[in-house]
């Protein structure tokens, strides 16, 4: 006999509990995503109070800088894309391998995967300015090619060494994940119809794990560009990257709004370098169905 | 041996501390700010000087200089950095007033100041770095000091006295004073150098690729400016535009920028010079391998930090706060601390009661001739644009 009732109240009761349970995300997303993008667009447009910091005014002045001093930024874009590269060739394999060949020993290699990471990440990074010192790897490859003065730290490659080590983890989960639900079936199929290692790789492995490789590219090149720990102690305070102008700016200087133009800059460029990956991905690929993201 | 090399890199990290200078040292990774802080750790240990005379005891008794603002409360709050007070002084100055004090401790000038800025504490004397004197001042925390109350403050070195921070010298008595200069491997480099124009001769030479230099902009830009005789604080665009090509010549002989782990570079070898702080001296002379590293203030001048001892303006106890400031720095009291912490006080008749040891170690006690050559940081030029835009070329041209 309530039913009618309840029916037509349901609809309603649903909608509020709809909106009750979106809150959080929602206030999470304005309070802490929208307001603060929006302070630092503001923010870029203003000047340096006197004693540091923000004043209000309207200025463009602080992007012309931005256009001024691109090498931060053209250094950042090259060393991202170099470092998402290396992880994903070292990711590869690996996840491939965990996930395909190790059987009931899945779960104990990959907590062994995980185990260094619960050490401190600048630690781990410490660590690296031994292995690679002159009395580490530089020094044993130094003496072996007769060059005393060969050097790793301080130079790209380490800053690149210490980069792909660092967010090595963010490439391998995406596609340990994709590879473990693959059905192994499909790749059988393809062999039994005749085709080789290389061409079911490519026309059944790749094109099913390509929504983890897209999703780890995206969570290791994101922190790439904003690196400033690396550089500056792997790199020796060699390698000048954005997010050591931003520190710069921010911390040295303590001119916000030269930080929050940068800052925007950064963003911006992000923006334009993740949407043509994922054009030149989805292009590839027109005519399947799985989604980017 | 690559263990020891770590435990020895997370011992340091671990002893955390605190270090008076860690706001610049640590400037380029602030974001790390406490962990990293406390690498960069500029303190000589207490334990390394441990000569200290009984300097303390033999004072005389000398509150009575409380006598212009009556009754010494009693109760005395001071916060300041940790372990920088002789604690025999701390029981001799309760023992002669009959009052209790209450010693707290800061990590670095920024928690300092966020404490004063959320509403003080309490706290009767901090002892700031003297760049922090302006925001202070600004933001109404610290009062003007009633000097006839402090009779000792004849003692300051007027060499220190005057700078920009306050230059009336109207809120501080000066603490404790150190320098920017060179560290050597006298070992490898036995060439002359006592000048920042052989540091830099010596760098785009003979050492090229074997030098390391601290990671912020304030220091490095002294070694230019002196080098033309300028003023360390320059802000014309013009002197600073002929400061740049000297450091763009220097950018490719040099091998790192870095605050944290230079002393590594130099007990390596991999570095032979630095342009650093005193800091890591202690360490690098107690070991036998790098014994021979030595400091030098270099001749044409250079920079130095001041601790400043401030009257906080809501200090619940005015009279205990004067009767320390002047205790503090009679001369054998003062000596007392300058045993104790190690590093160089700005009282003059102090000095004279110091250790010869102390006072021949030029990375505590700068040379007589270079004392008048010294310059403290002007904060309004700590931040001027145009010596940023030279350091960030400077930046990009050094990879």
């Amino acid at each position: 006999m309530t039913g009618p009732a309840a029916g037509r109240r349901g609809p309603s009761r649903s909608s509020i509990a709809t909106g009750i349970l979106l809150l959080p995300a929602g206030l999470w997303y304005v309070l802490l995503l929208v307001a603060p993008l929006l302070i630092v667009v503001l923010f870029s447009f203003g000047e340096k109070a006197r004693n540091g910091g923000y004043e209000p005014a309207f200025v463009v002045d602080n992007y012309g800088q931005v256009l001024a001093r691109p090498d931060p930024f053209l250094d950042s874009l090259r060393l991202a894309t170099i470092g998402t590269i290396l992880t994903m060739l070292i990711a590869l394999p690996l996840a491939y391998f965990l996930a395909t060949r190790v059987g009931g020993r899945k779960s104990l290699l990959v907590l062994l995967l995980v185990i260094p990471f619960w050490t401190s990440f600048l630690i781990r990074t410490y660590s690296w300015l031994i292995i690679l010192g002159p009395r580490g790897a530089a020094g044993f490859i130094g003496d072996a090619i007769g060059d005393p003065a060969f050097r790793i730290l301080g130079t790209e490659i380490g800053v690149l060494i210490g980069m792909t080590y660092g967010y090595l983890p963010l490439m391998i989960f995406p596609l340990y994940v994709t590879l473990e639900r693959m059905d192994r079936s499909l790749v059988e199929a393809s062999k039994d119809l005749g085709a080789g290692r290389w061409a079911s790789f490519r026309q059944i492995t790749l094109p099913i794990i390509l929504p983890g490789l897209i999703t780890g590219s995206i969570l290791v090149f994101i922190p790439m560009m904003g690196e400033y720990v690396i550089p500056a102690i792997l790199g020796y305070g060699r390698t000048f990257l954005i997010g050591n102008a931003l520190v710069l700016d921010f911390l040295e200087a303590r001119h916000w709004p030269a930080g929050a133009a940068k800052a925007v800059g950064l963003i911006a460029l992000m923006l334009i370098s993740i949407s043509a990956y994922l054009w030149f991905l989805n292009r590839g690929r027109r005519t399947r169905e799985v989604s980017v993201l | 041996m690559a263990n020891q090399e770590l435990d020895r890199m997370l011992a340091r990290m671990a002893r955390a501390k605190v270090n008076r200078r860690s706001f610049l040292a640590a400037s380029g990774l602030a974001g790390t700010a406490a962990f990293l802080a406390a690498c960069a750790r500029s303190g000589a240990s207490p334990s390394a000087s441990g000569t200290a005379p009984s300097a303390g005891a033999s004072a005389p008794s000398a509150s009575a200089s409380a006598a212009a603002g009556g009754e010494i409360e009693d109760e005395l709050y001071i916060y300041n950095w940790s372990d920088y007070i002789a604690p025999e002084n701390i029981e001799k100055f309760e023992a002669d007033n009959g009052l209790t004090v209450t010693y707290d401790t800061f990590a670095n000038n920024d928690e300092l100041l966020a404490k004063l800025q959320a509403g003080g504490g309490g706290y009767d004397l901090a002892c700031p770095t003297a760049e922090y004197l302006r925001p202070m001042i600004e933001g109404g925390f610290i009062d003007k000091l009633d000097f006839t109350r402090l009779p000792t403050f004849a003692h300051m070195d007027p060499d220190l006295l005057s700078q920009s921070w306050d230059p009336n010298n109207e809120y501080h008595v000066p603490k404790d004073f150190g320098t920017t200069g060179i560290l050597v491997r006298k070992k490898i480099v036995t060439e002359p150098l006592t000048s920042w124009q052989e540091f830099y001769d010596l760098t785009t030479g003979k050492y090229s690729g074997r030098v390391v230099m601290v990671d912020s902009l304030g220091d490095v830009l002294v070694m230019p400016l002196k080098m033309l005789g300028y003023s360390l604080n320059e802000t014309d665009p013009a002197k600073l535009d002929e400061a740049r090509q000297l450091l763009m010549d220097l950018a490719p002989h040099i091998l790192a920028l870095d605050s944290d782990t230079y002393q590594d570079k130099l007990a390596s070898e991999e570095a032979v010079l630095c342009l650093g702080w005193t800091g890591p001296l202690v360490e690098l002379r107690a070991n036998p391998d790098t014994a021979d590293t030595e400091y030098v203030v270099p001749s044409e001048g250079t920079l130095f930090w001041l601790d400043v001892w401030v009257k906080l303006t809501d200090g619940p106890n005015p009279n205990a706060a004067y009767a320390w400031l002047d205790f503090i720095q009679e001369p054998d009291i003062q000596a007392a601390e300058t045993e104790y912490n190690g590093y160089a006080t700005p009282n003059v008749e102090a000095k004279k009661l110091v250790s010869q040891e102390l006072l021949d170690d030029p990375a505590i006690f700068p040379p007589e001739d270079v004392m008048s050559n010294l310059e403290g940081a002007d904060p309004a030029a700590t931040d001027d644009e145009t010596r940023i835009a030279v350091w960030a070329d400077f930046k990009s041209a050094i990879g």
